[in-house]
C-alpha cells in the first residue's frame, strides 16, 4: 500500500511548492468517505452484476501496486512532479 | 553437463560417432546455446519493475518533458480490474471505438493475452523520433 505521495509543482515567478502526504493519516481522517465509496463500489458491483469480493480485491491489487509510481511532466519553466512510495 | 553434452559422449562411448564428431557436435551445442544464455544474462527476467515513457518535445520554442515510471505490478493489477468490466459496456466501448475509426473487439480481448502481453513487456523497447519530438518507451 502507497506509505507517502509528493507533490511538486515548480511555477515561473513563484516559489516551489511541495507536498508530503502521509497515506495513511489521511485515509483514516476520510474514513467516513472511504467507507461511503466502498459501500457504493458494492451497490455499483451488485447492479452491474460483478462479482463484489474479485472487484473488491482487484481494486485492492491497484492500490497495493501504486508504489514506485512517478510521473513528471515538465513544460518550459511550470513542473509537475507526482511520486507515489 | 547438459543432457544433450551426455548423449553425445555416450554415442562416443558407444563407438556411434568418431572423436572428431563428437568435437563438431559439442561446438554446435555450444554455438547454439551461446546466444540465448548472453541474452539471459544481458537482461534477467523478474528484474525489469518498471514501464518507462519519456517523452522530450519542443512546444512552441520552449522544452517540455514527460518522464513517466508506471510500475509493471499496476499494469498486471489493470489487467485483472479490467476482466471486470461487464459485457454490455465493452459492447458500447467496440461501438465508440468503431466510431472513432479503431474497430477492435474488446469482447474477444481475454485477461490471459493481456497478462502474456504485460509479462513480454520487458522485452520492448519503442522509440520514436521526429523533429520537434523524441518519444521512448522501455523497461526497467
Amino acid at each position: 500500500m502507497p506509505q507517502l505521495v509528493t507533490v511538486k509543482v515548480n511555477r515561473p515567478d513563484h516559489r516551489p511548492i511541495r507536498f508530503w502526504i502521509p497515506v495513511l493519516p489521511v485515509v483514516l481522517v476520510l474514513f467516513p468517505v472511504v467507507v461511503l465509496v466502498v459501500l457504493a463500489a458494492i451497490v455499483a458491483c451488485v447492479v452491474f452484476r460483478i462479482g463484489v469480493v474479485r472487484a473488491l480485491g482487484a481494486a485492492w491489487r491497484v492500490i497495493s501496486a501504486l508504489p514506485g509510481a512517478r510521473f513528471d511532466i515538465e513544460q518550459g519553466r511550470t513542473a509537475v512532479l507526482v511520486a507515489i512510495r | 553437463m547438459t543432457e544433450q553434452r551426455k548423449d553425445i559422449l555416450d554415442m562416443l562411448v558407444a563407438g556411434k560417432i568418431t572423436a572428431e564428431e563428437a568435437e563438431q557436435l559439442i561446438a554446435a551445442l555450444e554455438r547454439d546455446q551461446t546466444p540465448a544464455t548472453v541474452g539471459h544474462d544481458a537482461r534477467p527476467k523478474g528484474k525489469v519493475k518498471y514501464l518507462r515513457v519519456v517523452v522530450d518535445a519542443t512546444d512552441n520554442g520552449e522544452p517540455s518533458r514527460v518522464n513517466v515510471r508506471v510500475p509493471l505490478q499496476l499494469l498486471r493489477a489493470g489487467v485483472r480490474l479490467a476482466a471486470l468490466i461487464p459485457p454490455q459496456a465493452l459492447v458500447k466501448a467496440n461501438a465508440s471505438l468503431s466510431e472513432s475509426g479503431v474497430p477492435i473487439d474488446l469482447t474477444q480481448l481475454k485477461p490471459e493475452q493481456l497478462e502474456a502481453l504485460v509479462e513480454h513487456l520487458d522485452e520492448v523497447t519503442v522509440e520514436v523520433d521526429s523533429p520537434d519530438a523524441t518519444v521512448r518507451v522501455f523497461c526497467e
